[in-house]
């Protein structure tokens, strides 16, 4: 079996938005959609003894995801892989998932007219993939910092079980039991 | 009304029926093609993926440096090459200046138009008065200077006195060159100062990272907490500007604390003991209060440079953007550099100097077109002496005596960008009427932006080759086209101050009517008049094929081939080059009192000199302006002042925003988000605040380049395209008095601002906050003082350069540092042997003739004519290819058979015409260089290996014997 996750190694990230825009350039989403916001809270202490870190998000393509059941026409699904993607000829637009999303990572574009539209997400680059099994997201190629990390978690020799095996990681919300697979290295002010 | 069963509409209400996104690379007829980055001067690899002569998509290179990252502007590539808003054809102005109508021309008749005019210019009021504005070092340059030289101007420039070039000279009169290329892999310690990779060159960011991983230590000098100064081992948070007397309180502390590398001074610095004496002074503690930094921290500094060597210390844009001590700062740092032994060594501060095996810059900027008289007229050279033509042509001759080439004139010789600006509205020095303005939008890059608005709106004949149309452009005569990235190749060659090269491909054939830069200048250049054997290259491929064709690299027959094969060429990594040559500076050490520097006039050690502006020299200036504005460094996701027409990165940093600390905020009343006016002595700007702790409680952070394309230029043009209403550029000043004595540049960082909230009535930036004058205040418009009255930083330190003790021979020129005499033109060293050596090569030459020593053939080679001559200087007479020596007796044994005829010099057999050539032993027919054999002079045939005598046509074997047939 195959389960997609990707490691986000904040120590490394400087927030300089390639993923963002990588994404959104070769997904061609529209202006108003953006699957991976790199959020700051900016710098944090007094100074000069502060520090800032940057958290890049994206679906968590959970193992339990709350946006797939209660998908009225079947369009909000996932992939045995474990990946949560939007059949757009499914879709109706009626946002239930978008409510659903505990992490906010799915919406509609707003600027697409009303029979256009529907609910948009990342999908690990899903299309990519099913061209070329073995291609790589756009944000995790794009990434000077090689920040983030994406692979298959049943594979022990996958970076990212490596990864996940030997060093702290956190996930996001995991009290909604809602399986995240997206695992932070967070940036506590040591050396990567 | 009839819906149509075929429109797109109707499928449109059922829902999109492309349900994939993704660019398909593999499908047919997409070819990949190598190419490179262009949006700033790192230059990452990208792949592009070209279909039907378009590139579908593009990636970033994962064999290349950037291991397949692209930063915002890399990805971007595709949404710059298609915007809707790119210049496509040649304008010509048809309405007033600055009103935005355009007539739509054929490329080539605007070149004529253009041409024909700057012609009549240079007729009527000398070449001088045509003037040329560069970009980054993208736009190859030596194509501009290359033009400029034929014209006859000296002034080209470029915001390089901002960017690198007055600390490449410093350094240079220090030790022989720029030690810029860090060798970090044998590194131990890292300083990042006034450099902030985490936004401006990712590429290197990820390298440093891994590196301090494996335990380089990175210190970072920035008084924001920066991207990289947030992952840093150490953070020197100082005072802006302040810069230098930092410097030079870690040198002290180096010096005095005794942790430089004695044998390093002791066998190869110059005049340790002076610089001692003169950092005396310069103590921590005397820096504390302008650097705002704890004594201690200067010192712990110093101590974890100086005892973690071999170390670098990488360059930063701040070292020359901080006024008039920019360079008196690097040259410190040079000389911290120096001191701790890290110039030239494993893990040090590399020296590369210029490519020795293939054609450096320079040598393609034809800078022998342009005549001496003409060099002594380039505006700002009798001021700013060190980066223009009088300290350009010292240390230029220097180079090429201890080098054996020199640095390109771009970049390294220019003239005076704001004096530029200045005389356009002055007429003093003279007037200049015509400005070719190539790659930039000096209103917002240039200091005193509304000085230089007022003389782009002023300037008689105004040319801009650009994407867009900027503010800039829009008082243009002609604009004409610029191809992007994906649309031309690329070479790298760091400003042709390195050994190294890098290439990428052109990935399609510019769009419409857009052409390279090269092509501009070189159809410019035609229609003037110019030789067109000076202009052999009619694309950039050819011109880079013979740029590196010295090189010889196998399988290398176009430039395509090269980056196909190849992609860049390092020399194999040569450090310790000084061991063996000694440093490249005229007296051949590391000069702590830089005799090149005295010699311009200035103090051969850095004499430390304060901001403009600042609490402890001027009290009065930082009561009514307390807090320090820093500005112009670089951020995500612009560059300069390049992208802000982009959507698809513009929605990341829609608005400029300025840094405050919440102490200053919550004291001036500052929310979040609040749009505020920053105001110093020459103007104010708007910006809205983002409070955050990464500053100074004093400080404040304010980015460069901001212009909003989004607006209708025409519709106000005292700030069109509100050029002006939050361009950093307002606030800073270009007066002579402000700027580096030395290298000319002006201050970005360390200026005493106010910064206020944009109230009810006083929200919208009005005309008289557009006002220009010279010198730079708001309070003063117009010219209050004329460019020639105003003063310099620091007056010139007479020097008298010693008399030599003897006459200097006829075609000589005497280096009074090292007492040696160098051969004018070539400048090859005169040795004590009586032979002058080719600094390049370390060939002899004859010291008469110019001819080199060939010890194979003990004799001496004209190497433009490729004649040989003997010892004597005669000429070596040749036949059939055998070296002759008539009138002399025989100097080889002659076989027994053969003839020695002294008249000729060669051995002959009988009456036969043939030549014996002893080194073969064969005859050889002086007529078609056949051979035949020594013994009976029958003909050697290649076809049968037989020899053939022509009388009978008889065969006969190698041993004689006949051969049937």
């Amino acid at each position: 079996m195959t389960r997609y996750v990707m490691v986000i190694d904040q120590r490394r990230c400087i927030g300089c938005h390639s993923c963002t825009v990588a994404c959104r350039t070769w997904n061609k989403l529209p202006l108003d959609i953006v699957y991976n916001p790199v959020v700051t809270e900016g710098a944090q202490g007094t100074w000069p003894n502060v520090h800032k870190s940057w958290q890049p998000l994206l679906c968590m393509h959970c193992e339990n995801p709350e946006c797939v059941p209660c998908c009225p026409s079947g369009a909000s699904q996932q992939d045995e892989d474990g990946t949560v993607w939007v059949d757009p000829k499914k879709c109706l637009s009626c946002k239930v998932c978008v409510n659903a999303c505990p992490y906010g990572m799915r919406d509609a574009s707003h600027l697409e007219d009303r029979m256009h539209r529907y609910v948009r997400k990342c999908t690990f680059c899903r299309d990519k993939r099913q061209l070329d099994p073995s291609a790589q997201p756009y944000c995790v190629l794009t990434c000077h910092q090689k920040a983030r990390i994406f692979g298959d978690l049943d594979d022990p020799n996958s970076e990212v079980s490596k990864l996940i095996g030997s060093v702290k990681t956190e996930r996001l919300f995991e009290e909604f039991g809602t399986e995240p697979q997206i695992y932070y290295i967070p940036d506590l002010g040591g050396k990567a | 009304m009839e819906i149509s069963k075929t429109s797109t509409g109707l499928k449109g209400l059922v829902s999109p029926d492309t349900v994939s996104t993704e660019v398909d690379i593999h499908q047919d007829g997409v070819t990949m093609v190598k190419s490179l980055c262009y949006f700033c001067h790192a230059n990452c690899g990208v792949l592009a993926y070209v279909k039907d002569g378009d590139v579908i998509k593009i990636e970033g290179d994962p064999d290349y440096s950037n291991q397949g990252g692209l930063c915002c502007r890399g990805t971007s590539a595709l949404l710059h090459v298609n915007h809707p808003a790119r210049i496509n054809h040649a304008l010509k102005r048809v309405g007033a200046k600055g009103e935005g109508k355009w007539e739509k021309i054929p490329y080539d008749q605007a070149i004529q138009e253009v041409a024909d005019r700057l012609n009549q210019i240079k007729d009527e009021s000398g070449a001088e008065a045509v003037a040329s504005a560069g970009g980054t070092t993208r736009t190859d340059d030596w194509a501009r200077r290359r033009f400029l030289n034929q014209f006859g101007t000296p002034n080209g420039f470029h915001n390089a006195l901002l960017c690198w070039i007055p600390t490449f000279m410093a350094e240079t009169c220090v030790a022989g060159w720029s030690p810029f290329e860090t060798d970090l892999a044998g590194a131990k310690c890292l300083i990042l100062w006034g450099m902030n990779p985490g936004a401006s060159t990712l590429g290197g960011m990820n390298g440093y990272t891994d590196l301090q991983k494996n335990g380089l230590k990175i210190v970072v000098v920035d008084p924001r907490y920066s991207e990289t100064a947030s992952k840093a081992d150490l953070w020197l948070p100082l005072r802006p500007g302040s810069d230098a007397a930092l410097a030079l309180a870690m040198l002290h502390t180096i010096i005095y604390e005794g942790l430089v590398n004695w044998e390093f001074v002791g066998e190869w610095c110059d005049g340790f003991e002076e610089l001692q004496e003169h950092v005396a002074e310069y103590t921590p503690e005397w820096a504390a209060p302008i650097t705002w930094l704890e004594p201690d921290q200067i010192r712990q500094a110093a101590r974890l440079y100086a005892m973690n060597t071999p170390g670098c210390i990488q360059w930063g844009c701040t070292w020359d953007q901080i006024g008039r001590a920019s360079t008196t700062g690097s040259h410190a740092i040079a000389l911290m550099r120096a001191v701790c032994g890290n110039l030239d060594v494993p893990g040090g501060d590399g020296m590369p100097g210029p490519a020795l095996n293939y054609l450096t810059d320079e040598e393609m900027e034809l800078n022998e077109c342009l005549p001496e008289e003409q060099k002594a007229k380039q505006i700002g050279s009798n001021k700013f002496k060190l980066t223009s033509w009088p300290g350009y042509q010292m240390i230029s001759d220097n180079a090429k005596r201890t080098w054996g080439k020199t640095l390109p004139t771009e970049w390294f010789c220019e003239a005076h960008g704001p004096s530029v600006f200045k005389a356009i509205i002055t007429g003093d020095p003279y007037q200049v009427r015509a400005l070719i303005v190539n790659a930039t939008n000096p209103i917002n890059s240039y200091g005193d932006a509304k000085m230089t608005l007022q003389a782009l709106k002023q300037c008689e004949f105004l040319v801009v080759v650009d994407y867009w149309m900027t503010p800039t452009a829009l008082f243009a005569d002609y604009v004409f086209p610029a191809a992007g990235a994906l649309e031309r190749p690329t070479i790298v060659t760091h400003y042709g101050a390195t050994d190294s090269i890098m290439g990428g491909r052109r990935a399609i054939q510019p769009k419409y009517d857009r052409h390279t830069d090269m092509t501009f200048w070189r159809k410019l250049g035609l229609a003037c008049g110019q030789d067109p054997a000076n202009w052999p290259w009619e694309t950039e491929e050819e011109a880079y094929f013979h740029i590196l064709e010295p090189l010889g690299l196998g399988g290398v027959e176009s430039y395509n081939d090269f980056v196909d094969y190849y992609r860049m060429y390092y020399p194999p990594l040569h450090q310790n080059k000084f061991k063996a040559n000694g440093f490249w500076t005229p007296s051949g050490k590391v000069e702590c009192n830089s005799t090149i520097l005295r010699e311009l006039g200035y103090p051969g050690m850095p004499t430390y000199i304060g901001c403009i502006e600042n609490e402890i020299d001027t009290p009065e200036i930082a009561e009514e302006y307390p807090i320090v504005l820093t500005t112009g460094g670089g951020f995500m996701p612009y560059h300069h002042s390049e992208h802000f027409q982009m959507q698809g990165i513009r929605y990341l940093y829609p608005d400029p925003y300025f840094s405050i600390n919440p102490e200053l905020a919550e004291k001036l009343n500052i929310a979040y988000g609040d749009w505020c006016w920053i105001e110093t002595r020459r103007g104010r700007i708007k910006m809205r605040a983002n409070v955050e702790p990464e500053v100074h409680p004093n400080v404040v952070f304010a980015p460069r380049g901001w212009w909003f394309p989004e607006r209708d230029g025409s519709a106000d043009l005292d700030n069109p395209f509100g050029c002006l209403e939050s361009n950093v550029n307002v606030l800073t000043s270009v007066d002579d008095e402000h700027c580096d004595p030395m290298g000319g540049s002006w201050a970005n960082r360390g200026l005493m601002c106010k910064v206020y909230k944009c109230g009810e009535y006083d929200k919208e930036y009005k005309k008289e906050d557009t006002q220009f004058s010279i010198p730079g205040s708001s309070s003063e418009p117009g010219v209050t003082v004329m460019p020639s009255d105003q003063k310099l930083a620091r007056e010139p330190i007479p020097f008298e350069k010693p008399e030599p003790a003897e006459a200097v021979p006829e075609g000589y020129e005497w280096v009074w540092q090292s007492n040696t005499l160098y051969q004018k033109g070539t400048h090859f060293r005169l040795d004590e042997s009586g032979w002058l050596i080719n600094p390049r090569t370390k060939g002899y030459h004859d010291a008469h003739t110019g001819w080199r020593y060939d010890a194979a053939n003990e004799c001496l080679v004209d190497d433009e004519t490729g004649k040989m001559y003997t010892m004597e200087r005669e000429e070596i007479v040749f036949a059939a290819g055998v070296r002759c020596y008539p009138g002399q007796a025989a100097p080889y044994e002659v076989p027994e058979n053969l003839t020695w005829n002294q008249e000729k010099g060669y051995a002959t057999l009988g009456d036969k015409p043939y030549v014996y050539d002893p080194n073969s032993g064969w005859m050889l027919d002086p007529d078609n260089g056949a051979f035949h054999d020594a013994n009976y002079g029958w003909l050697y045939d290649a076809a049968t290996g037989h020899l053939v005598d022509e009388a009978t046509g008889k065969h006969y074997d190698m041993s004689y014997a006949p051969v049937e047939e």
